[in-house]
């Protein structure tokens, strides 16, 4: 089971034929801006890094409100590539409203679903990035949680 | 020292953003984009330019080679193309890939090969025009090419070892932390399974990109044999063998030295480290 706005998203991708499936990524890239963090939001976890898996600068912002969901901004370097930029714009409108843990159980197998078998077969170390780096915020989100609820 | 030449030696394999923008409808001219962003042709790319990707299209998805002369034909005649057409690459990282994709067609024989000089970096920012719009082209019948050209311009494992034996000239064309054995893969790079680091024994380090200006245009040709003649030691006439890590970043510097400098016998060790850094038996030096 996959949260209700993501499933919409790869049931839209997996409706499309080859051509139509990546002029959608390039639209969804085309978006990727819109995920910026936006004037006066506040975050509960900020994680800005350029790692040797990505061709520039990649910030993930975790936002969590009062009933536990999250909200997920990015931002990316010039370089980031244009698949990179299409996950994160699919990422962050397909989780929003999940919860961190959610986020964090979510199978990856999903990915290949949106992104289709020939770019995965061409690309394939480029496409699960952006959820690692999701998830891996989400992960020191709950567990300072966690040791704040023992201390 | 020897008096360098102040002219590339075949400036016909060149052309320039200038004059590319006023040629965009010639016939019997097809511009091929090649990148390593996938979707980036997608994004936006030179009208009536063609998109070839490296892997999809030029390699074979089973075996370790390239397509078979069918496949290129086929490729060739989807885009519109004949032995005729002057085929213009260009691409992202300042023609990385698109060198790549012109020494593939060499390999084939499509002998009307250009670069644009400074790629889509440099088209991009000149902020000439760019489209959306996917050409169609009336489809060629391309003849299947009798023979590939691998013996002239590939180096294999065998070849590059001799290579190597008898201390003719070498270039290892990756970064210098690579070379050193530092690191098996490029910086912002995923990891892509070799086992151990270092280089070609007897392999002189210099990073492709060394050919480049900073707008991705190609350096002059004195400059570039200062690079290539006096500090890599490749003498005119004598076989020369590049290699990097999958064979890409090679390619440019054996578009460098094959039709910027005019050597001839370079050839491109495409099995490059991937191969040699896990082939059993091969020897390698580190930290030179």
């Amino acid at each position: 089971m996959y949260p209700q706005k993501l499933d919409k998203i790869i049931n839209l991708f997996e409706m499309l034929p080859e051509d139509e499936r990546r002029e959608t990524l390039v639209s969804y890239a085309d978006n990727a801006k819109k995920q910026e963090p936006r004037e006066g939001e506040n975050f509960d976890l900020v994680d800005v890094r350029k790692d040797e898996e990505c061709m520039d600068t990649v910030g993930v912002y975790l936002h969590v409100d009062e009933d536990g969901k999250a909200q997920i901004r990015m931002t990316l370097g010039p370089e980031v590539q244009t698949l990179t930029r299409s996950m994160t714009a699919i990422l962050c409108k397909g989780l929003e409203g999940s919860t961190p843990q959610e986020i964090l159980d979510l199978a990856s197998d999903f990915v290949t679903r949106i992104v289709g078998a020939e770019l995965v077969r061409i690309r394939s170390q480029t496409i699960y990035y952006v959820l690692t780096r999701i998830k891996s915020v989400c992960k020191v989100y709950l567990d300072r949680q966690r040791m704040a609820q023992v201390a | 020292m020897a008096t360098h030449p102040t002219q590339y030696a075949h400036p016909e394999a060149l052309v320039e953003t200038d004059w590319l923008e006023k040629h965009l409808n010639d016939e019997g001219v097809r511009i091929v984009e090649s990148n390593e962003d996938i979707l980036l042709y997608d994004t936006g790319h030179i009208p009536g330019a063609v998109h070839i990707d490296w892997r999809a299209d030029l390699q074979d998805p089973v075996i370790r080679d390239y397509i078979s002369p069918e496949k290129f034909a086929r490729l060739c005649s989807r885009y519109g193309i004949t032995p005729e057409t002057t085929c213009i690459f260009y691409g992202d990282k300042a023609n990385w890939w698109a060198c790549y994709a012109l020494w593939a067609f060499r390999l084939f024989g499509h002998e009307k090969v250009k670069i644009l000089n400074g790629g889509r970096d440099k088209w991009k920012a000149e902020q000439r025009p760019m489209t959306r719009e996917v050409p169609k082209y009336p489809e060629t019948n391309y003849p299947v090419p009798k023979k590939r050209f691998d013996k002239e311009i590939r180096a294999f494992f065998d070849e590059a070892l001799e290579q190597s034996k008898s201390d003719k000239p070498l270039i290892d064309v990756r970064s210098p932390g690579e070379y050193k054995g530092e690191i098996t893969h490029m910086p912002e790079y995923p990891q892509e399974g070799v086992l151990r680091g270092g280089h070609i024994p007897g392999a002189k380090s210099m990073p492709w990109k060394t050919a480049t200006n900073e707008d991705a245009t190609f350096k002059p040709a004195d400059e570039l044999a200062k690079i290539y003649l006096d500090q890599c030691g490749v003498k005119p006439g004598t076989d020369t063998v590049v290699y990097c890590r999958i064979g890409e970043r090679s390619s440019h510097t054996w578009f460098v030295l094959t039709y910027l400098l005019g050597l001839e016998n370079v050839r491109n060790y495409d099995g490059s480290w991937t191969e040699w850094g896990n082939k059993v038996g091969a020897p390698i030096e580190k930290n030179a």
